[in-house]
């Protein structure tokens, strides 16, 4: 399948409307935009198919399951993993499975644009703290939104367009070159890259007893066989009997 | 039923006023995120109608204003929202001409957003983004664009901002006795521990079904025998140890060994 420059362009478009932040689909809207499950939906829908999209984007998904991003820090980019593993991958004709296996080293690329965003913002700041000396609320708005938009969507749009654009026929070579033990190896680690997401949480969230919990979800879990969400009703309950005895005993029988 | 009313200053602020700062936030907040002061121009930019409305006709107080919330700010913006209503009820009564001063703003301000953020971020992306996933993929793995994207997002978005909305009004209306109650302890010690006891347990499953190793090793005995490692030593051992060992590994190498993502 030949993705035509229109094509790409959307494809770009679709990848800046889910980097995390952008103001049109709101904050909490980019954090659902950026699921590869979604964008691969769209990106499918651009190029003709959105089953295939949707079924691609899921598979895509899978690593980025526990993705966060908190405190400024993303250390992958689902919605490019998304987004141009979608294209490519349909593009390529290949199968969810090696979808996967591609996209997860592009989501890694991701990274150099966001802290190119969060860098170059910085200037803009500082203009706003200029203005702020003058008063003019006006011109710190228009800083806010105005600049730092216009300079994301030409870092986001130029080059996933690019790559939508000429990537196809690369693509169906390196699957070519990677078949066999390299593309085994890609999909190992596609099924360990939910533990550093995973993992993260688990720092971000550094509370008391914390690995205990952990482990205790794990082991629910592998031997119940239960899905996620029964098991968050089990460790609703868990957390509310936790708390009141750990905050009782904390503050004397003051709960 | 008869009720004694309090005799009250009049408000300078409507809940217009209030409801429109939660818009100019939900959408705008990240508009220029940076590395600097993260969502200081943020803050700014949701305020902006309001600081117009108090302090328009006074250029000093304006600046000061601006001075003040173009310091370092960062918070989950749904669940930590309310922190900025809180601060919006401040401004409204210093501008009344309560003794407020930057210090007691800034103080409360830069002390809740943090423990905020951090239960915020343990609800949604740690426990509300997993489950939801874990629900909708298997539809999406099957082509069901209704019951897979489009649920989740519409989900999604519905549940955060429903609650973001119901918690930044909340937050307007409890003003500075709410941040202080809170900072006082009780409360966000209470929910800080919940939303972490919770979050782990449910990360913990997404480890046991979403983690994937296993290894392929087999030891061969004596004859035609041979001993699978993964499903006659590991799983009889314990089920699922290798991925429940590499993810508290992976977690150790973060946490301990200043190992991060991208960087080793």
């Amino acid at each position: 399948m030949k993705i035509s420059l229109i094509q790409a362009i959307l494809i770009g478009v679709v990848y800046y409307l889910g980097i995390n932040g952008t103001p049109w689909l709101s904050l909490v809207g980019t954090h659902g935009w950026m699921r590869p499950l979604v964008n691969g939906t769209v990106v499918g829908l651009i190029l003709g198919d959105p089953v295939q999209g949707c079924i691609i984007g899921a598979a895509i998904n899978l690593p980025y399951l526990a993705f966060i991003s908190a405190g400024g820090t993303v250390a992958m980019d689902p919605a490019l993993a998304g987004t141009l593993g979608t294209a490519l991958a349909m593009a390529a004709k290949v199968e969810p499975a090696v979808a996967v296996t591609l996209a997860v080293p592009i989501g890694l690329l991701g990274t150099l644009i966001w802290v190119a965003h969060m860098t170059v913002d910085i200037t803009f700041v500082h203009m706003a703290d200029k203005a702020a000396e003058e008063g003019n609320i006006d011109r710190i708005n228009w800083l806010h939104i105005v600049p730092p938009q216009l300079f994301l969507l030409l870092i986001t749009v130029v080059p996933v367009a690019l790559a939508a654009y000429l990537g196809a026929d690369a693509v169906e070579g390196i699957v070519d070159a990677l078949s066999g033990r390299p593309l085994d190896v890609l999909s190992a680690i596609g099924g360990i890259l939910p533990a550093l997401g995973i993992a993260m949480n688990l720092r971000a969230m550094n509370g008391k007893g914390t690995l205990i919990f952990f482990t205790f979800g794990f082991m629910l879990a592998v031997y119940s066989g239960l899905s996620s969400v029964p098991v968050a009703i089990f460790a609703a309950v868990i957390a509310y009997v936790f708390t009141e005895l750990y905050l009782k005993d904390k503050n004397g029988g003051l709960a | 039923m008869e009720q004694t009313v309090e005799p009250k200053k009049e408000k300078l602020l409507t809940k217009k006023d209030v409801v429109k700062a939660f818009w100019r936030w939900t959408f705008f907040s990240h508009a220029n995120y940076n590395y600097e002061r993260l969502q200081a121009t943020g803050v700014v930019h949701a305020f902006s109608p309001i600081l117009k409305k108090l302090y328009g006709k006074d250029e000093a107080e304006m600046k000061a204003a601006l001075e003040r919330h173009m310091q370092f700010f960062n918070t989950e913006p749904s669940i930590g929202g309310p922190v900025l209503s809180m601060t919006i009820a401040m401004e409204e009564e210093r501008a009344m001409g309560a003794d407020i001063n930057d210090q007691t703003i800034n103080g409360l301000k830069t002390g809740l957003m943090g423990p905020l953020a951090g239960i915020g971020d343990t609800l949604w992306q740690g426990t509300l983004i997993p489950i939801l996933l874990s629900f909708t993929l298997p539809f999406g793995a099957e082509g069901n664009i209704f019951m897979g994207p489009v649920l989740f997002f519409a989900l999604h978005w519905g549940i955060m901002t429903v609650l973001a909305y119901f918690l930044w009004v909340k937050g307007y209306e409890q003003g500075k006795e709410g941040i202080q109650k809170m900072m006082a302890g009780g409360q966000l010690n209470y929910i800080m521990s919940f939303s972490q006891t919770l979050g782990a347990i449910v990360i913990g499953s997404l480890a046991a079904n979403f983690v994937k190793v296993a290894t392929p090793l087999s030891v061969h005995l004596s004859g035609k025998e041979s001993l699978s490692i993964q499903t006659d030593v590991l799983d009889k051992l314990v089920m699922g140890i290798l991925p429940l060992g590499i993810t508290l590994i992976t977690y150790y190498l973060l946490k301990h060994k200043k190992y991060t993502p991208t960087k080793y």
